[in-house]
């Protein structure tokens, strides 16, 4: 029983991210254009998605307005770009303005309970794209606005193709995001965000304020979202009102459940669902591609339903099963040393507030 | 005042409209405790499975009342193969199965009837009758009553029958009502059949108007949603009240509160729940939750 | 103990991935994608000597999926037909066989740079797509990358400014356009008319909107007494029309492109016993699927623009090239039904007008086709109506700028001349 598994070793571990590390330096320059543009993209909504898991999966609040932070921060950085300020205080803008709006809404909504937390939410894109609309003078209205910044600056010293720059960009961006909401949610405030989710009353009795716990779990979706937003203007340089259209709104939901909910790396395999089935629909038959992605998401929410991040533990669960009736009488318990992010979304019934 | 009152009627009509959704909304969801995003989808796949009837020559009250058995069986089966897994784990995940088979069933119908719009034929006449100085058509008017006759059906299931308070009992607590006896499962298939019998009358309501495409339901379903939560998500009654009164004010809003114009008139709804909500987190006639911490 | 050979491991390891980070690093890729300026000599990507690929993006699923088939199903039935009698024949002396790769992209902007991106190293060059925001969002990629990006079905003035967008051209008439046609006829009419307007609100309806005023400007016998808006995503804009009944107006400019919507429209204003002429864009002008459910009998006048006929009248399919073209429809591009929008045939018209361009080129590359593709004026498409044809060569006009004023006369349209 002291055999900890393969992938729990300190040096298993060390050598892993090491790898990573030297495939994302170099895999971009050696990848085709296509694929680098690809794995760009699943950066984009991976981050989305991220930001979405940390309001929704971690802290249990309904938000079907991801979306519109994502196009917000995509029209700032457009806005900013195109006329010409200085490329970081963009980068900046671009998440702090949704962050603020993020905070404004959510000191509003989160004192009501969660059935006004989702039903402000929902109006968020669906107000957000006439409102985009309406404003043509800063958002160039419905024809949207191009800015290309993301090319290839004069100073690389050796040749580089604009898909390549592009990409570092996302993967310094999101690494960089990544990590730190890891750390957000694995600390204290991950803690209070998951007491929160459980039972409100309980956390107010434990002395952490519900109310601000949501806030600061909203400004931070807000925030990320944004982050995801100048992504999107790197990669896609053409914001619209579609950007931030509700029915976006409902597929980065999707995305984060079956990535797999209050999971770090199911933000990142949500991201690549979003991005790489419609694709992948598409090669199959261009003209059905409604029916295979709706096909493809029950197929995997019935085998997988806690999501694709719970396949290893779904298979070691089947391994251990077939490999011997005596090793399957012991109980299954959760590891101690890590915090086992699919037992909150599987098979678990949650007391929602606010759901009658 | 001519213009107001022709507003608020088809304020009204357009607001019945949600409201056929709605109830479905309503009823799957005091049955089995889901939000289910699908409901508009079945809807539409109902409407045409009867349209499709009335091309091989069957009449369409008829067409409608095959396509009524028909949905319920359909809702019945998905409730049992589908949503069953799903039930008893995170409402988010079975939120996004609804999903998953909105995007499924709108992709099939798409396939097999194509996207083009197709012509669905009305249970009522366009004939126009004047009412207290406003026209209203026939048809409009035949939505609103039988949208009312499902309302009170509906009310009527919940409080007064057996039935109902099974189903409510099945979703509250199903551990405890299948300890008294009550067969969960097949309660749970009956209301899920029951709310595509439901959905399968709105779809053909609405598809002479909005006409049948497979999306057709897509906008109805985000104000049938808004008319749950201003309602209150347990009162058939409340959910009605409350579409129609979100298609009255969108329509006074957009023309008397120049700011708000026809463009973002889709605030109104949103608005008038954020206000309800601050002063009755339950709705308007919903019934206050109490939960066991 | 343990530490040191934990230590030893992890150097292991760390050695194993710079060799292989120095291997990859050796065999980086060579230039993205595509390379125009590879000499004259090279062609361009997806051409060969007996075929050549064109490339689609459009909605294929979705609220605008019912247009966006039809964008793929004309050009597919042109060609379908052409291969099966043995190819086109170009102007270097190869006969070619077209092959068409198309892409959904559900309406979505960045779906659609998606499927360029993916298309853009094996196609020849993008065509017939749908969509403002979803054209608009490739754009500049297509400049950049120097792929063509023509004759795409949106009447966005961009497309055709050839100094602005030196690879690209649109297909339709500009939304200014067909606003302007309508507002000089009515102008022209010599009587005096209390105007309403409804328009779409975006990009297409904007241009209508700002056409026809154009088309009116300086006309003292119009006066344009209401100007309304709705959402594309409406169910119903029976409140417009009851806040434009009240005004008594005597025409309305509807530049409407939803079809549930112009119906609903029609039907409301006689409910309302209101019945002024009325003008519908051309893509929502379709007799069976528009005015006949509609209606449109009952109002002294329905009027549209068009450039080419109607599939859905009656009298097209007892023509010989329109029976000939829905066979054509039916056999090669799986599409069963009447054509409900005008999309299908334009889409075939396309086809039609890249065939005029192969036949002109000389040397299978990017450059040359779209020299020979600006080079085509006079030309008339099948089904184009008389006083209207192709011109690419003006360099700020898309392929098809001529209309004509069409008056529904209870079955399909006639052209007319003025207004009345």
């Amino acid at each position: 029983m002291s055999e900890t598994s393969f992938f729990r070793r300190r040096w298993v571990r060390w050598a892993t991210i090491v790898v990573v590390v030297v495939a994302l330096i170099v895999l971009p320059l050696v990848l085709p254009e296509f694929a680098n543009q690809t794995i760009a993209r699943i950066g984009v909504f991976a981050v989305a998605v991220l930001g979405l898991n940390v309001v929704m999966g971690y802290t249990g609040q309904v938000s079907l307005g991801q979306i519109f932070f994502v196009g917000l921060g995509a029209y700032i950085t457009a806005y900013g770009v195109t006329h010409d300020w200085n490329i970081i205080v963009v980068f900046i803008l671009a998440f702090v303005g949704p962050a603020v709006v993020g905070l404004l809404i959510a000191l509003a909504a989160a004192r009501l309970g969660g059935l006004a937390i989702a039903m402000v939410t929902i109006a968020l894109p669906i107000v957000g794209v006439p409102l985009a609309k309406r404003l043509s003078d800063v958002t160039g209205g419905s024809q949207g606005l191009s800015a290309q910044f993301s090319d290839v600056p004069d100073w690389m010293p050796f040749t580089m193709y604009d898909d390549q720059w592009q990409l570092y960009i996302v993967i310094l961006v999101t690494a960089i995001v990544f990590l730190l909401t890891r750390n957000l949610v694995h600390g204290r405030y991950g803690r209070a965000f998951a007491i929160v989710k459980g039972n409100e009353a309980v956390a107010s009795s434990m002395g952490i304020s519900p109310y601000w716990y949501k806030v600061i779990a909203f400004t931070v979706a807000s925030l990320i979202g944004g982050v995801a937003g100048f992504l999107y203007m790197v990669v896609i340089q053409y914001t619209s009102p579609e950007t931030l259209s509700f029915a976006h709104s409902i597929s980065l939901l999707a995305a984060m459940v079956i990535g797999g909910a209050a999971s770090i790396v199911g933000s990142l395999l949500g991201g690549a669902y979003y991005v790489l089935v419609p694709q992948l629909t598409n090669i199959v038959d261009p003209n059905s591609t409604a029916l295979l992605q709706g096909a493809i998401l029950l197929i995997v929410l019935f085998v997988l339903p806690g999501g694709l991040v719970s396949l290893p533990r779904v298979l070691t669960r089947l391994a251990r099963r077939r490999s011997g009736d005596d090793r399957g009488r012991t109980p299954q318990t959760t590891p101690i040393t890590e915090p086992d992010p699919a037992a909150v979304t599987e098979g678990n019934p949650t007391e929602r507030q606010g759901h009658a | 005042m001519g213009t107001f009152i022709q507003l608020v009627v088809d304020g009204l009509s357009t607001g019945s409209i949600y409201a056929a959704l709605a109830l479905a909304i309503v009823l799957v969801n005091q049955a089995t405790g889901l939000v289910n995003f699908a409901q508009g989808g079945m809807a539409v796949l109902s409407a045409y499975i009867a349209w499709w009837l009335t091309g091989v020559g069957v009449p369409l009250i008829l067409a409608i009342l095959i396509t009524v058995v028909v949905s319920f069986v359909m809702g019945a089966v998905i409730e049992r193969y589908l949503m069953r897994r799903f039930e008893r784990g995170d409402p988010d995940t079975a939120v996004v199965v609804t999903i998953g088979l909105l995007t499924l069933i709108t992709g099939l119908c798409g396939w097999l009837w194509t996207y083009n719009n197709l012509q669905f034929a009305s249970l009522f006449s366009l004939n126009t009758i004047q009412i207290a100085g406003a026209s209203i058509s026939v048809r409009s008017l035949g939505t609103i009553v039988v949208i009312v006759v499902m309302m009170v059906l509906l009310q009527a299931l919940f409080l007064g029958t057996k039935l109902g308070l099974a189903l409510r009992a099945v979703a509250v607590n199903p551990q405890s009502a299948s300890f008294s006896g009550l067969p969960v499962g097949r309660l749970l298939m009956v209301g899920w059949g029951l709310a595509a019998v439901l959905g399968a009358v709105a779809g053909a309501l609405v598809a002479p108007q909005l006409s049948l495409t497979p999306g057709m339901m897509d906008t109805a379903l985000v104000y049938a949603l808004a008319a749950v939560i201003l309602g209150g998500i347990s009162s058939p009654i409340g959910v009605v009240v409350a579409a129609w009164l979100i298609g009255v004010l969108e329509n006074l809003a957009a023309v008397y509160v120049p700011f708000i114009g026809y463009d973002l008139k889709v605030a109104v709804p949103f608005i008038l729940i954020f206000v309800v909500l601050i002063v009755r987190p339950q709705g308007l006639f919903g019934r206050k939750s109490v939960v066991r911490v | 103990m343990n530490m040191r050979r934990t230590t030893r491991k992890a150097a292991g390891i760390v050695a194993m991935a710079s060799v292989l980070a120095l291997a990859l690093a050796g065999c980086s890729r060579g230039g993205s994608g595509d390379s125009g300026d590879g000499g004259a000599a090279a062609s361009s990507p997806g051409i060969t000597d007996t075929t050549i690929t064109l490339g689609i993006t459009t909605p294929l699923s979705g609220t605008t999926a019912g247009p966006g088939t039809c964008t793929v199903a004309g050009i597919t039935a042109y060609f379908g037909a052409k291969n099966a009698d043995g190819g086109v024949k170009f102007g270097d002396g190869k006969t070619r066989k077209v092959e068409i790769k198309a892409l959904d992209d559900a309406y979505d902007p960045q779906k659609a740079k998606a499927n360029y991106d993916q298309l853009k190293g094996s196609v020849f060059a993008m065509t017939a797509g749908l969509g403002t925001p979803t054209n608009l969002a490739w754009r500049e990629a297509a400049i950049a990358d120097k792929v063509p990006q023509v004759l795409v079905m949106t009447g966005d003035p961009t497309f055709s400014d050839k100094s602005k967008s030196p690879w690209q051209l649109g297909f339709v008439p500009t939304y200014m356009n067909e606003g302007e046609a309508f507002g000089k006829l009515l102008a022209a009419s010599g009587s005096d008319h209390k105007v309403v307007i409804l328009s779409q609100n975006d990009d297409y309806g904007e241009g209508y909107v700002s056409g026809f005023k154009a088309g009116i400007e300086g006309a003292s016998n119009i006066t344009v007494v209401k100007q309304l808006t709705y959402e594309a995503t409406d169910t119903s804009v029976d409140a417009q029309i009851t806040e434009l009944a009240s005004t008594k107006a005597d025409v309305i400019f509807n530049a409407m492109s939803i079809t549930p919507l112009a119906i609903a429209a029609l039907q409301k204003a006689q409910q309302l016993n209101w019945k002024p002429s009325w003008f519908l864009p051309s893509n929502t002008s379709s007799p069976s699927a528009i005015l006949e459910p509609g209606k449109a009998s009952a109002y002294p006048g329905v009027y549209s623009v068009s450039f080419a006929q109607s599939a859905s009248s009656p009298a097209f399919a007892t023509t010989d090239e329109g029976a000939q073209f829905l066979s054509d429809l039916k056999e090669y591009a799986n599409y069963k039904d009447t054509p409900a929008f005008p999309h299908c045939v334009w889409s075939y018209q396309v086809g039609a007008v890249l065939d005029q361009a192969f036949q002109k080129m000389t040397s299978p590359t990017r450059d040359d086709f779209m020299t020979a593709l600006r080079s085509i004026s006079g030309y008339t498409a099948p089904f184009m109506l008389d006083g209207t044809s192709v011109d690419t060569t003006t360099g700020d006009q898309p392929a098809v700028s001529s209309v004509v004023i069409q008056k529904f006369n209870g079955k399909g349209y006639d052209t007319v001349d003025k207004i009345g």
